[in-house]
């Protein structure tokens, strides 16, 4: 028995010796910091008028000067820091002299050396702070650092410093290797890390388009979401066809947004993909696009086990006109189950942002439509169409 | 004379049982923290260099529907909604869900941001949920609907949001809680790093009892002044940090606050979606998802982000704490009876054999455990007065080692967040964290087992929960 109470006496005794270290070291840590914030503070106020100074002189041709004294390290932290700021703000010319003056001040020089630290942590800080003052010299040892580094939310800050910082699109290529190399489905998020860079981005999408790398492809269709340069017409053309489904629905919504001219054909194929990625966004589309003929291929889709798709052919229906939007009637009064919903939704919709129309010609429109309407529920003071409970459910996301 | 002896060292075994109980949870608890130990300064890190002022403006963003159930909310849920409307944050709906309020809740939302009833809302039924009365939308603000429906629960509320729900992701969010205005971006990077794995997220909570609170934000952070909300706000520190960073850590995560999580709708749906009809619907979406994801052999993680906070309103009397507590402990009895086949299981990997287990057996049995070994060993000490000291040494382990886990949450805070800006805050929450042993954790215990009651009697009641408005509770602060 004593032995039972000996090892539970000597848990006591480990915790209260714990205790003890953990309350120390929270005061310790504490005070340091409070003690931190306070100077940090100080130092703010003591050059805030070199920072009004670099911030009036930053259209000047005249060479910014470097922070006056001789500087505490966390005087330089301070002074730093408002610098990357500034850059984050300005772009162009600005932001080179900004970037310039952070290199002669010998804040990038102290940052290089930190990415030599034993500590793992000072290491990802300084190339935080080096992406920030796009210190292109840092990027080889940042690829490096890279390249060892397994894949964490670490990777995306070492990303994006490379990208800050890079001066070569050899650069960017490799950053972006590295961090799809894990097979993650982090096309966003890279496309997000690569529209960082300083370099013509436009140009490097089109080249990552034609790229034999799918992943590469992928990054740069959603880099490009919804702006669809002429240039790139091409390579959609091809990508649009392609077989991952990824690839083809990001292609298709890319080219889409070009309001290109499409055949019936190719109309018919989009509508019948199986990736109903692809059926919702030319089903967008095609209300955008006047593109009446398309009406009986809308009319199908809005039995689409897919709910996107359906509303999205409703909306397009609506859009095309008074022979749209009296199918859409027609699907309200004779349809059944999710298309009949959908069509009294948009019906709905249509009636009654028909008030807030001004124009003439919208207001013709409507008034057409209204007529449409009173032809299909009755003439009779304008009440909501009764409501039909859906039959079946959405599994779609 | 024997049979004294005889009972009496049934009741020593009994009670050093009842201590290696304790010391075995307690080593547990730590394992745990240690779990968090290691990753905190990745936390950090990941909250310290990365900027969210490009991405939440960016379309690459995915878009997220924020679902607020509300019942009888009329205090504070205009608030809320203001603060939910204005997050940093690209691409976003918020569907609130009137279950039945007896009070002006739907009145109030449609006078401030002046709703009409929609004729033919879209409603999708993915998921089975009582009928709604009526969805009301204001084209002035295109991202709010509020769903009109009959009292059916919180579960059956999520239920219909998701129902009339139109992004991929979905965000669960109390009335009576405020985001911080990065709150969701933060969380949808998280979900960025990894979106094909990641099935939930859940976000930080903390105490906002005490808090300056301007126009759906809180402005300055103070502790709470009354006692209760201060003892939750140690709770709620060492649950989230010191315990959901660790758990997640090794995808073992069983729960994911309703307050604030965001999770994959098609995920959610594929499980059925919320368990209406009892408390504990934010766990019990939890279990469903492992147990899903693992039948079906999909790569998966459930995922904490500490960076993404939001404030909650903490019950300030005894009589609302103990209900919440009590409901508590009956949804958490209910998930592990009804989950008790994943327990031990190696299917289910790390939820069946660390988690189901340590749940089941450390926190859903602790109060019987503690209790009777406590009744053990003071039954042992009346028999013979001489070993009183391990009575003593009992309550010693349970004070210090619970202690200690408090400790290590102020120091996680400290190394990641440093949210306490006062030396006095530190004072605060180390005596609190002292405390609460000496009758908060009893009371705990208590309610626990009067939870359990509940649930063998039948008792399924939410209990009662009343609202403060957040303008009065930002005005205690600064006249105290």
């Amino acid at each position: 028995m004593f032995s039972h109470v000996t090892v539970a006496i000597y848990f006591v005794y480990v915790c209260l010796g714990l205790i003890g270290l953990g309350i120390a070291l929270l005061f310790y840590m504490k005070i340091k910091h409070l003690k931190m914030l306070k100077m940090k503070e100080h130092y703010r106020l003591k050059h805030q008028d070199y920072f009004k100074f670099i911030q009036s002189h930053l259209h000047e041709n005249s060479e910014l000067p470097v922070p006056p004294g001789k500087l505490a390290p966390l005087e330089r932290r301070v002074i730093q820091d408002k610098l990357a700021e500034l850059i984050e703000q300005f772009k162009g010319e600005l932001r080179n002299r900004l970037v310039e003056l952070c290199e002669r001040a010998g804040f990038v020089k102290d940052e290089m050396d930190q990415l030599e630290s034993l500590f793992f942590g000072r290491r990802v800080e300084a190339a935080y702070r080096l992406g920030n003052m796009r210190a292109h010299e840092a990027v080889p040892r940042l690829l490096q650092m890279l390249r060892k580094q397994k894949y964490s939310p670490l990777t995306i800050i070492l990303g994006r410093a490379i990208a800050k910082a890079a001066k070569q699109e050899d650069q960017l290529k490799e950053m972006l290797t590295l961090m799809l190399r894990h097979g993650k489905p982090i096309h966003n998020l890279a496309a997000d890390v690569l529209l960082e860079t300083d370099l013509d981005s436009s140009k490097l999408l089109l080249q990552f388009l034609e790229d034999g790398n799918p992943d590469f492809v992928k990054v740069a269709l959603v880099a490009m979401w919804g702006q669809a340069v002429p240039e790139v017409i091409p390579a959609l053309d091809k990508l649009v066809g392609a077989e991952e489904k990824d690839v083809r629905a990001e292609a298709v919504k890319l080219y889409l947004s070009s309001n290109p001219v499409l055949k019936d054909e190719t109309i018919k194929q989009l509508m019948s993909d199986n990736n109903w990625e692809v059926r919702a966004a030319i089903a967008k589309s095609l209300g955008s696009l006047h593109a009446a003929g398309s009406i009986p291929l809308l009319r199908n889709a809005m039995r689409d086990e897919n709910w996107w798709v359906r509303n999205n052919s409703a909306e397009s229906l609506a859009k095309l006109g008074e022979t749209g939007f009296e199918i859409l009637c027609e699907t309200a009064l004779r349809g059944s189950g999710v298309e009949r919903e959908t069509a009294l939704f948009h019906i709905e919709k249509v009636m009654s942002e028909g008030a807030d129309h001004h124009a003439v010609d919208q207001m013709v429109s409507f008034n057409k439509k209204r007529l449409l309407y009173d032809r299909y529920f009755g003439v009779t003071e304008r009440k909501p169409v009764r409501k039909v409970a859906a039959v079946g459910g959405d599994y779609s996301a | 004379m024997e049979g004294i002896i005889l009972l009496r060292d049934i009741l020593l075994i009994y009670g050093l049982f009842a201590i290696y109980y304790v010391m075995t949870v307690n080593a547990l608890y730590f394992a745990v923290l240690a779990f968090s130990f290691k990753n905190i300064m990745n936390i950090f890190r990941r909250s310290a260099y990365s900027k969210y002022n490009t991405l939440s403006g960016s379309e690459l963003v995915p878009a997220v529907s924020l679902l607020v159930p509300a019942y009888n909310e009329e205090v504070t849920v205009i608030e809320n909604v203001k603060c939910l409307l204005t997050l940093n944050y690209p691409n976003y709906e918020v569907i609130v869900i009137n279950d039945g309020s007896k009070d002006d809740t739907l009145g109030v939302l449609v006078k401030e941001f002046e709703l009409e009833k929609m004729a033919n809302p879209e409603m999708r039924n993915s998921i089975d949920c009582q009928a709604i009365t009526g969805v009301y939308h204001n084209p002035k603000y295109p991202h709010l609907f509020v769903i009109d429906k009959p009292n059916g629960g919180k579960a059956d509320s999520l239920n219909a949001g998701i129902n009339l729900s139109h992004y991929p992701l979905i965000s669960s969010i109390d009335a009576d809680s405020l985001l911080e205005k990065d709150a969701l971006i933060r969380m949808a990077r998280q979900y960025m790093e990894n979106p094909e794995e990641t099935v939930a997220i859940g976000g930080d909570v903390r105490i906002a009892n005490g808090c300056l609170i301007e126009n759906g934000q809180v402005k300055d952070f103070s502790l709470p002044n009354k006692m209760w909300p201060m003892f939750q706000a140690i709770e709620y520190l060492k649950a989230f940090l010191g315990g959901r960073i660790g758990w997640s850590s090794i995808n073992g995560l069983i729960i994911v606050s309703g307050a604030f999580g965001l999770f994959r709708k098609d995920y959610v749906i594929a499980v059925g979606g919320y368990r209406g009809g009892y408390p504990g619907e934010d766990m019990n979406i939890i279990i469903k998802l492992h147990r899903y994801m693992l039948e079906n052999k999909l790569r998966y993680r459930i995922a904490f982000c500490p960076e993404a906070v939001c404030w909650t309103q903490a019950p300030d009397t005894y009589h609302i704490l103990s209900n919440q507590r009590k409901r508590w402990g009956r949804g958490n009895l209910k998930n592990m009876i009804e989950n008790y086949d994943m327990a031990f299981n190696p299917k289910y990997k790390v939820m069946g054999l660390l988690t189901m287990p340590y749940n089941i057996i450390f926190e859903a049995l602790n109060p019987y455990f503690k209790l009777t070994g406590l009744l053990a060993l003071a039954g042992y000490v009346a028999l013979d007065m001489t070993q009183w000291k391990i009575l003593v040494v009992f309550g010693l382990i349970n004070f210090l080692s619970g202690y200690l886990f408090s400790i290590g949450a102020l120091l996680l805070e400290e190394l990641a967040f440093k949210r306490f800006t006062k030396i006095s805050d530190l004072f605060k929450m180390l005596f609190y964290g002292a405390f609460k042993f000496f009758g908060y954790s009893q009371l705990g215990t208590l309610w626990r087992i009067q939870g359990h009651i509940q649930y063998l009697q039948n008792n399924n009641s939410w209990g009662a929960m009343t609202r403060q408005s957040w303008k009065e509770k930002s005005e205690t602060p600064s006249s105290a």
